[in-house]
């Protein structure tokens, strides 16, 4: 799959569940593989080398990793677009019913503009104020008792309970933003996810609410006056509107309602026979209420709330880039990419065959020592340097039932020659057998079993061979004593024993 | 410029392949104390990216030393002429089973590779072994010899005698033992070997310095991460009011212990991955202090509201709607209005919190009671962790891939003894930070990481 470097929320809520999913199923991936597989990913993407959230996503498109699907994170990311959606159908069926609500006009009555401006004005300026509170930076600590208590009536924060009740049970979702009460990578994220969703509802409840009164305007004969009890005089209630209307005042100065439409259309409930505008205005005169109310509800709701709604979505995309290249395991992976790959280990996944004797036989008996018990005059071969010894030896060998009747010289410096020639002579004679002295630390070479076989082919098969283990200054060691004997039953040998001799002081 | 080649030869059973783990850093190098374990070469190449910078070869050890002799002393003519002998034993004798040990480890010798013979300098030297060393002499390549100190004899002197005569460069190392710095000066000793090695091993030395501290760097974020999550660690359940209170609070203390352990473990593992070490065994106890009594909480949720906040919410719902009555009376009622509402919301909801907390919505109550165990209040969990870790990295640092015993984590509290009091100072500090912001800041993981790094390589400033 190709990258297209998509960083829309969606695309980095998409990699965010997605990395979370793939760094968990990574883990039973060798290391070795994993390290080769990340490197040469890394080096395609050198070019994002300082974008690690572009880095992730590419690595995410090329990753193949075993028992994970990437199409995981999108069940995450459609719940995402269909709270969205309905977030946006319902701000604006709100909105549209609310205006509906507030602009209704029997014919008697007229509607009330300080009643429509305290419903769709009034409080959304108080919500904006609100808004921008919470988003200072630090306000999060400062104001989290307001956002809780807020909580219950947050079109954001129900998104995402109803978010939390889909996904229960499920594998990582959107939940992964809020889940992780402790992480202060995710929350930030999650939080401006609540504030993208009440600011979508906010503008849609906003776009709702100018329909209701662009459909109303146009559709019907709307009669707007207005009255209070409270104790405000015209003027007082012109210079209000005049503040209110301060963002457009020179651009479209028509939508400031005069003095005197403000003296015309002020009404008191105890008129008898309904309201009569004051002369010089008409009933239609009055009508020209629409264009204030119009562009009060621009500057002091869509417009404003646009302008949230992009902030929330610019925020988001920062923090769920941040959070992406934060999550565990993600340095990691960017180390792994980014650092040439240092590798000291074999090259082939063919290592090494078994060990030697593994052809052995396992029934093969294991070279063992005498049994019969009775006591074997014999010649006795030091190999390898053992015959300098053999004054020491000497004795050890009698206590194992075998009386040296003379010493010869093999192995080591000596020649193949000189060892041939030695078992020459050793099998002319008739022997009860012949004890070889080895030093078990030594591990026995093919030169030493080609010595042996040559002494069982020219002794003869059934001549009694001792190999004699010494371990010098200390006791033969286990370890020692199985690699001979696991060598020598390679020779499949009945009348091959093996001995140990006690330590020499 | 050629890559530096090395091949590891000597007598069967005298540590060459525990040489080459040690070196390559690879725990897949069998090594047993059967000989003739290595029948076939294996290569271990230092690689960077694609480049190799060089080439340890691991090799059979000799097996008919003698006979191999023999028909080269037959062959030769004069010294000149060894080197191709030698080829000549080996193209001629390639695929004799008699041979076969011989001509696969004469093989890179006769490629151009250098020597490193390798002996066992705790056993005594032995006259079987001068057959070897002379035909490793007739090849002509540049050699080294180490004696390798496997086991607890002391034969080094004997061996640097009869080594001296065969060898220009003869060292002593312990496979088992060698630290890192050990290992490269191995290396440079290498370099010694041929000029033209020089600038290759040189870089292979810098190289790995660095990756080491990559390495070093990437462990001590993964301690961090793990004891950052630990210290904030807490379980939370609703508590079903139908069952013993004790018995959901064991439960959830076994949960929360368990989760602690398996975070830590998880952190060894992964640290253990980092140095290359996936199959090593380790022998650690469980955290003593996760033995005591745990600090557990209940507290009552309803929406996910605590309820503070819920007659929070009920009071401000109460104000907004007393304020219509204030604003119907022109600010006559002085705020009266709101006051009022205010309380009936608050006390309103506090009253009726727990009947709304009992409705069952999609068969879960919408509210109730929740016990919570942790976090760990005892002030001396972090250090016991962060001990731990740091006594599981040094010596992770310290061994070697040729070392196959299990990994004994033993006396963990001394592992913070060499910490001087600014370097505890500013770990305290971090630990402080945790406790009250949680983990997961990756600003305060940097800075927990930055204390702790210091720590491996001992303190500061001595203790009184």
């Amino acid at each position: 799959m190709r990258y297209t470097g998509t960083m829309t929320p969606a695309a980095l809520l998409t990699d965010l569940i997605a990395l979370t999913t793939a760094l968990e199923a990574d883990g039973a991936t060798d290391t070795r593989r994993r390290q080769q597989r990340d490197r040469a990913i890394g080096k395609e993407l050198h070019g994002q080398r300082k974008r690690p959230a572009r880095q992730l996503s590419g690595w995410l498109r090329r990753v193949d990793i075993a028992d994970w699907r990437p199409s995981g994170a999108h069940a995450g990311v459609h719940l995402y677009r269909v709270l969205g959606v309905s977030l946006a159908v319902l701000g604006l069926a709100v909105g549209w019913t609310l205006a509906r609500g507030v602009l209704s006009y029997s014919g008697q009555t007229p509607i009330n503009i300080f009643h429509v401006v305290s419903a769709l004005v009034l409080p959304q300026i108080l919500l904006l104020v609100v808004w921008l509170l919470l988003a200072l930076p630090g306000a999060s600590a400062l104001f989290s008792g307001v956002r809780a208590t807020l909580g219950v009536v947050h079109p954001g924060r129900l998104a995402q309970r109803f978010a939390a009740r889909l996904e229960r049970g499920r594998t990582p979702g959107l939940q992964l933003l809020w889940t992780q009460h402790q992480s202060r990578v995710m929350t930030p994220a999650g939080r401006w996810l609540v504030s993208y969703w009440s600011q979508l509802f906010a503008v849609w409840f906003n776009v709702g609410a100018l329909l209701a009164l662009a459909y109303l305007t146009a559709f019907s004969d709307l009669a707007f006056a207005w009255s209070t009890t409270l104790n405000l005089d015209n003027a007082e209630f012109h210079r209000l509107l005049q503040w209110l209307s301060w963002p457009w005042h020179n651009l479209y100065p028509q939508a400031v309602p005069s003095r005197e439409l403000i003296d015309a259309s002020r009404f008191y409930r105890l008129q008898s026979g309904g309201f009569e505008p004051a002369p010089p205005l008409s009933a239609a005169q009055l009508g020209a209420w629409w264009p204030f109310l119009f562009l009060a509800l621009t500057s002091y709701g869509l417009l404003p709330r646009l302008v949230t709604l992009l902030v929330s979505w610019l925020r988001l995309r920062v923090h769920l880039a941040r959070a992406l290249a934060h999550i565990a395991g993600a340095a990691e992976l960017l180390a792994r990419m980014n650092s040439p790959l240092v590798t000291t280990v074999c090259a082939h996944d063919d290592v090494i065959a078994g060990a030697p004797g593994a052809n052995a036989d396992a029934s093969d008996p294991v070279p063992s020592a005498r049994t019969d018990g009775v006591a074997m005059a014999c010649p006795v071969v030091g190999w390898s340097g053992t015959y300098a010894q053999r004054e020491r030896l000497a004795p050890r060998l009698r206590g194992l039932g075998i009386e040296p009747l003379d010493w010869q010289d093999a192995g080591g410096g000596r020649s193949l020659h000189e060892d041939r020639t030695l078992v020459a002579s050793l099998c002319q004679k008739r022997q009860s057998g012949v004890a070889v002295v080895v030093r078990a630390w030594e591990p026995p070479l093919l030169d030493f079993i080609d010595f042996l076989r040559d002494l069982r082919r020219q002794c003869g098969a059934r001549q009694a061979i001792v190999v004699a283990l010494w371990g010098g200054e200390h006791p033969v060691a286990t370890r020692d004593s199985e690699v001979w004997r696991h060598a020598l039953r390679q020779l499949h040998d009945p009348y091959l024993h093996v001995e140990t001799l006690e330590p020499t002081p | 410029m050629s890559t530096p080649r090395f091949a590891v030869v000597g007598h069967p059973n005298k540590g060459k392949s525990s040489i080459v783990s040690t070196l390559a850093n690879d725990e897949q190098v069998m090594i047993s104390a059967l000989s003739g374990t290595t029948r076939e070469v294996q290569e271990y190449p230092l690689m960077v990216d694609d480049e190799t910078l060089y080439v340890l070869i691991d090799t059979p050890g000799f097996q008919r030393p003698r006979a191999a002799l023999e028909w080269m002393h037959a062959q030769a003519g004069s010294s000149a002429e060894r080197p191709q002998v030698v080829r000549r034993f080996v193209e001629q004798h390639q695929g004799d089973a008699r041979f076969e040990a011989e001509c696969r480890l004469l093989a890179p010798l006769i490629g151009g590779a250098g020597i490193l013979y390798v002996v066992d300098g705790s056993r005594p030297f032995g006259h079987e072994y001068e057959a070897e060393m002379e035909i490793l002499r007739w090849t002509g390549q540049p050699s080294l010899a180490l004696i390798n100190m496997i086991g607890s004899g002391d034969y080094r002197h004997e061996w640097e005698n009869a080594l001296g005569q065969y060898f220009r460069i003869v060292r002593v190392f312990n496979a088992m033992k060698a630290d890192f710095d050990k290992r490269l000066q191995l290396l440079l000793a290498f370099a010694q070997l041929c000029e033209a090695w020089r600038a290759p091993l040189e870089r292979a030395v810098q190289v790995l310095r660095a990756e080491r501290q990559r390495r070093r760097t990437g462990a001590v974020r993964l301690i961090a991460e793990c004891l950052a999550g630990m210290i904030t660690y807490f379980r939370e359940s609703p508590l079903d009011s139908s069952k013993s209170i004790d018995r959901q609070r064991a439960a959830l203390g076994e949960a929360y212990r368990a989760a602690l352990t398996r975070r830590e473990q998880a952190c060894r593992q992964a640290v253990e991955s980092l140095y290359d070490y996936n199959r090593l065994q380790r022998r650690e106890a469980v955290v003593d202090i996760l033995d005591e009594d745990l600090f557990s909480s209940l507290s009552w949720r309803l929406f996910g509201l605590t309820r503070r906040q819920l007659v929070a919410t009920g009071g401000v719902g109460g104000a907004a709607a007393g304020s219509v009555i204030d604003v119907a009376v022109g600010g006559h009622s002085l705020l009266l209005g709101s006051g009022l509402g205010a309380l009936i919301g608050g006390a309103s909801a506090w009253f009726s919190a727990d009947r709304i907390a009992d409705i069952q919505l999609l068969g879960k109550s919408l509210g109730g009671q929740v016990l919570r165990i942790g976090p760990m209040r005892n002030i001396n969990f972090p250090y016991v962790v962060l001990g731990r870790a740091l006594l599981h990295l040094r010596m992770l640092e310290g061994r070697t891939h040729a070392c196959r015993e299990p990994l004994e984590l033993v006396s963990a509290a001394d592992s913070l003894r060499t910490a001087g009091h600014r370097q505890r100072a500013g770990v305290e500090k971090v630990f402080a930070a945790l406790r009250k912001q949680g983990a997961g800041d990756p600003a305060l993981l940097d800075r927990l990481g930055h204390a702790i790094e210091p720590l491996l390589d001992g303190g500061d400033e001595p203790e009184a």
